[in-house]
């Protein structure tokens, strides 16, 4: 049981990788972080909305970077050197360096806002004496984060939040760029905690700034470099559990820094969710089952943020759509939003699709598989793989065949199936990819927090866990909106003056919904 | 830019304007309440606890070179001005018509002269005409049809009767739905005394039939300035009765108390406010040291914001223009200038409709929100010349400006739904050569030299409180809103509300929600045990941290 509860939040929307990842992390840090998980919901609050997409870009992007080469010689072991003759890193091969600036400059071509960023900051360096230390996935899309900010002046030394998720060739490329980067697929979970270490230990380098993704990097630090981990001039942390354990850190007054939670800013938020997974759930659906949404009946549970993505997106293709909330105040949206609000159990005989996104746990029971009609498909856009409930599945009178990846019939004995896409497991990550434009709003978010942290007089941000401030996740917007050829009106100074704003924002106050 | 024309039109143009509305007043008192609630009570802060507001315009000239300061730093306070109108204070509007066919008694006497009693011997209240009391009693029964979350309230509550005790005066519009909210009130256990915010809009045989049931009411179609404030002190002054709650809509009754009676401020338990104004009067006094009781923010309750902005302008916006010009939406050409909660509601309404709509914007994360929504987001100047119609929701001034106007091709409708009379330069068209036509109520045709006509609507006040109606529904949510906020404050232990200005906690925001659900027949779902535990939730919520963004 515990691990069972414990694993979610880690997990949260990750990838299977993930999870096997933390599996392992697990067994040594459970004792003094099971704690600190269980009481993970209430505090976090915003869980079942908040995944890190990002986090996961590993999972879509993967692909990519398996390059052949076999070498089967642990990394540490091997002397490599940069064409610059240095070798202040670890990669897989330096030698695939060319391969992994192919793949960056292609990402560039979809994160045109950091790029913009570039220009516009370059001129003044503002990360100019910031020395980052960073964790997160190591993929083409970090690495044009990676590189912007050491065109903004930074130093960076960088090392991967995940073993299974990096991109050889990718930290190739940013090694043989001049980043100290320790990193590559598969690591051992020794290596995870050494590469971790000479990220952070170099001689005579001292970080003043984290990127952190999970929360290990900071920990590592918090753990092994106490008088190190005071001086830093922040900390910015992108997913749900790290920022967890920051507010723990902070409760328990332990937290001698300021951090800032990119995760929750309103732009990440609402890309990460409502539009990342409006447009995943079609895809996601289309690619495992070929199915037509016209007419068919879809259950929907929860309508939060991502719930609300997939029914304005089935709705758009004719889908009949019903929700199940617990919330009043979301149920009462999905009526005004002309959606039936039921419960499951009422509509579950005639559903042709069901959509989880609750955040919540076995939301789908063996008793409703046993009511669901031939050829009900059943998958979770929500939170980890505990929404749906698995393990009655796993009964010998049902039979499991899986006839496509991701895609398994579940037989019943008198011929009824049920089609379980990704074994519960988030459908968005597993059969659908994240498009970098969506990395691209979490990147140029957390770009700007580090300049938000460093560049801050003294005295704005004390030892707590901050929101980004308004203005800069307006900013983080307004990098985007070239892409889409916007124009942005701008007041004229008596406008701007009736409304008491400044004209360059912010625009709206903190509460602002 | 070409804003610069119509920049130079400084306020003393304003305010005449503001005088010119509230003259033809008397000819369309409708015209009236939408502009003494969301033009003046709204923007002008004559009255900002320092001077006692006025309801004669020739004072405002007077006022004006002092409000005019506070009004412009209003929003930055308040924040969320472009999208905070208290519907309900313009219900009158829509509802008013029923009142009117009980208004054939010409009693010219005034009320205040009249020696009343209504069936049971009481006299403590001072209406038109205690006799009406019967039609409104009709007028109550109807409306309880549609706020049945009232209702149900007072099924839930009636045997706590959690507010046994209070003491509550009110100061609101007088209309068939405050009456269930202040019967429900008294059904849980409350002493009311009541008396009306705005000097036009009281249902006289609704305020009757609040008499007749024994709510001291005090309120009248028409009051004079005089009148209001006459009956504003005879709620608060009673023999041997002191209010010990405030329910307020505009802030006038706080003002009155705070300044008059002061000793009963101090006692007081609690104010719950209304509107964007009354809110905005609590700020500025808390923030002066001076508020001395907590008060209740009901205005911002996310329920309430969305039914007021998002859900209503999505359905007023097309039922505004479809009166007033009978437009067919297809393939039209629209811009929505603004795209905040109001902007996405009419935005979402004409897009089903078929309609092309562009949006403009000033905000980075509201533009990004309409790209991704599939709207072209513009500035007005480019699109100008091709829309067929305006919609400005931005909460600004000089929108839509008279340079753009010019602009405009012959036909364009052009209308406001956002803030107040602001946002579409009107001022700019009162010029000799171009010539104005009322074809209807609430249409005028602008036309130009050479032919062109612009079609403006409701004289650029707001399209849905002037061309539209406010359903039952969203006053249902406002209402009990309200009473739950009463309960609280009035239940509250010792200590959790201090002097301060509050939000209402986000389980009642949600409770508010669970009533009104039964009116869609829709279940909701109830967290297992084993899956609250999981959440690390309360079944029975609240479900949401205080800072989620519905």
């Amino acid at each position: 049981m515990t691990n069972d509860f414990c694993l979610p939040f880690k997990s949260q929307t990750l990838s299977f990788a993930d999870v096997l990842c933390f599996l392992i992390l697990q067994q040594i840090q459970l004792n003094d972080q099971q704690e600190e998980f269980n009481k993970l919901p209430t505090k976090a609050g915003s869980r079942p909305l908040s995944h890190s997409v990002s986090q996961s870009s590993a999972d879509s992007f993967s692909s990519v970077g398996s390059v052949s080469s076999e070498d089967e010689s642990a990394p540490q072991d091997k002397p490599q050197k940069t064409s610059d003759g240095l070798s202040d890193f670890c990669v897989k091969n330096i030698k695939q360096a060319a391969f992994g600036r192919k793949e960056i400059d292609i990402a560039q071509q979809g994160m045109p806002a950091l790029m913009i960023l570039r220009k516009r900051a370059g001129g003044e360096k503002p990360l100019a004496g910031a020395k980052v230390v960073g964790c997160t996935h190591i993929t083409a899309q970090t690495a044009v984060l990676i590189e912007t900010l050491a065109a903004l002046g930074a130093q960076c030394r960088w090392a991967a939040c995940n073993i299974f998720s990096t991109q050889n060739t990718v930290a190739a490329a940013l090694a043989e760029g001049g980043i100290s980067v320790f990193a590559w697929r598969g690591e051992s979970e020794d290596d995870f905690w050494w590469c971790i270490d000479r990220c952070v230990g170099a001689d005579s380098w001292e970080p003043n700034l984290i990127l952190d993704d999970g929360g290990d990097l900071t920990h590592w630090i918090y753990k092994k470099y106490p008088s190190l981990f005071k001086k830093l001039k922040g900390i910015v942390e992108e997913s749900v559990t790290g920022i967890y354990r920051l507010y723990q850190l902070s409760k328990a007054g332990k937290l001698c820094v300021p951090a800032m939670n990119v995760n929750d800013s309103v732009t990440k938020q609402k890309f990460d969710n409502l539009y990342s997974c409006k447009e995943s759930v079609l895809d996601g659906l289309k690619r495992t089952t070929n199915i037509m949404f016209g007419g068919k009946q879809v259950v929907v549970c929860g309508y939060g943020e991502v719930g609300k993505g997939c029914c304005a997106a089935l709705k758009g293709l004719g889908a009949i759509i019903y929700v199940t909330e617990v919330d009043p105040i979301c149920a009462l949206q999905a009526c005004m939003d002309g959606l039936r609000v039921i419960t499951l159990s009422e509509v579950i005989k005639h559903a042709d699709m069901v959509i989880t996104c609750t955040g919540n746990k076995n939301v789908v029971t063996r008793e409703h598989f046993d009511r669901m009609r031939s050829g009900c498909v059943v998958c979770n856009m929500g939170h980890s793989n505990t929404e749906i409930d698995l393990a009655c599945l796993r009964t010998t009178e049902l039979k499991w065949q899986r006839v496509r990846t991701h895609v398994d019939h579940i037989v019943w004995p008198d011929g009824k199936r049920v089609i379980l896409l990704a074994e519960g497991r988030l459908l968005n990550l597993s059969c659908s990819t994240v498009p970098s434009f969506v990395l691209s709003v979490t990147a140029s978010t957390q770009a700007l927090a580090l300049i938000e942290l460093y560049n801050a007089p003294a005295g704005r941000y004390k030892q707590d866990v901050y929101l980004l401030p308004k203005k800069m996740d307006e900013y983080v917007a307004s990098l985007h909106l070239p892409m889409f050829d916007a124009h942005l009106t701008e007041l004229t100074d008596e406008q701007a003056q009736y409304l008491g704003l400044s004209k360059h924002g912010p625009f709206k106050p903190n509460y602002y919904r | 830019m070409s804003d610069t024309a119509a920049e130079a039109k400084p306020e003393v143009k304003q305010a005449s304007k503001e005088v010119k509305e509230s003259e033809n007043v008397a000819e369309k008192y409708s015209a009236m309440t939408v502009s003494k609630n969301s033009e003046i009570n709204m923007g002008e802060l004559s009255s900002v606890f320092s001077a006692v507001p006025t309801h004669k315009p020739v004072k405002k000239q007077i006022q004006f070179v002092e409000e005019k300061q506070e009004f412009s730093r209003f929003p930055t306070k308040t924040g969320r001005r472009s999208l905070s109108r208290s519907i309900s204070q313009s219900s009158t509007d829509s509802y008013s018509s029923a009142a009117s066919y009980t208004d054939s008694s010409d009693d010219e006497t005034s009320p205040r002269d009249k020696a009343q009693v209504n069936s049971k011997g009481s006299s403590d209240f001072c209406v038109k005409n205690i006799k009406q009391a019967e039609f409104g009693r009709r007028e109550i029964e109807i409306a309880e049809q549609d706020m049945s979350a009232l209702i149900s309230l007072r099924k839930r509550a009636q045997s706590e009767k959690p507010l046994a005790g209070a003491k509550i005066v009110g100061c609101t519009h007088i209309t068939a739905q405050t009456a269930v909210l202040i019967e429900t009130l008294v059904a849980l256990g409350a002493q009311c005394r009541w008396t009306a915010c705005n000097i036009y809009s009281t249902q006289n045989e609704v305020a009757a039939a609040l008499a007749e049931n024994g709510v001291a009411v005090f309120a009248w179609k028409g009051e004079s300035e005089d009148d209001f404030w006459w009956c504003i002190d005879r709620c608060v002054n009673s023999e041997g009765w002191q209010p010990n709650m405030i329910l307020d809509d505009g802030g006038d009754l706080t003002h009155w108390v705070y300044k008059k009676y002061p000793n009963v401020f101090k006692k007081i338990r609690g104010i719950v406010e209304e509107s964007v104004t009354g809110v905005h009067r609590l700020y500025q006094l808390s923030k002066a040291g001076k508020l001395c009781v907590p008060a209740m923010n009901v205005n911002d309750s996310v329920t309430k914001q969305k039914f007021d902005n998002l859900y209503c302008c999505r359905e007023s916006i097309l039922d505004g223009l479809k009166r007033t010009t009978d437009i067919m939406f297809g393939g039209k050409q629209v811009v929505v200038c603004g795209y905040g909660e109001v902007g996405k509601g009419c935005s979402a309404a004409l897009k089903a409709l078929g309609a092309v709509v562009y949006v403009t914007e000033i905000d980075p994360i509201c533009a990004l929100q309409a790209c991704m929504d599939g709207f072209r987001v513009v500035k007005l100047n480019e699109v100008i010349r091709l829309v067929d119609v305006i919609i400005t929701c931005t909460g600004n001034k000089n929108v839509v400006t008279r340079d753009q106007l010019d602009r405009m091709k012959n036909g364009c409708i052009v209308c406001n739904m956002g803030h107040s009379n602001t946002e579409i330069d009107v001022a700019s068209l009162r010029t000799p050569e171009l010539t104005w036509e009322r074809v209807r109520s609430q249409v005028d045709h602008v036309i130009w030299p050479d032919g062109k006509r612009v079609i403006l609507l409701a004289e650029g006040r707001l399209l849905n409180l002037s061309c539209s109606t406010v359903p039952t529904f969203v006053l249902s949510i406002t209402a009990t809103t309200q009473a739950l906020a009463l309960i609280e404050l009035y239940n509250a232990p010792e200590g959790r509300y201090k002097q301060d200005v509050y939000l209402l906690p986000k389980k009642m925001d949600e409770y508010v929600a669970s009533l009104h659900l039964a009116t869609f027949d829709a279940h909701l779902t109830e967290l297992s045990d084993e899956q609250a535990k999981y959440l690390g939730l309360n079944k029975n919520g609240p479900f949401k941290p205080n800072y989620y963004r519905y």
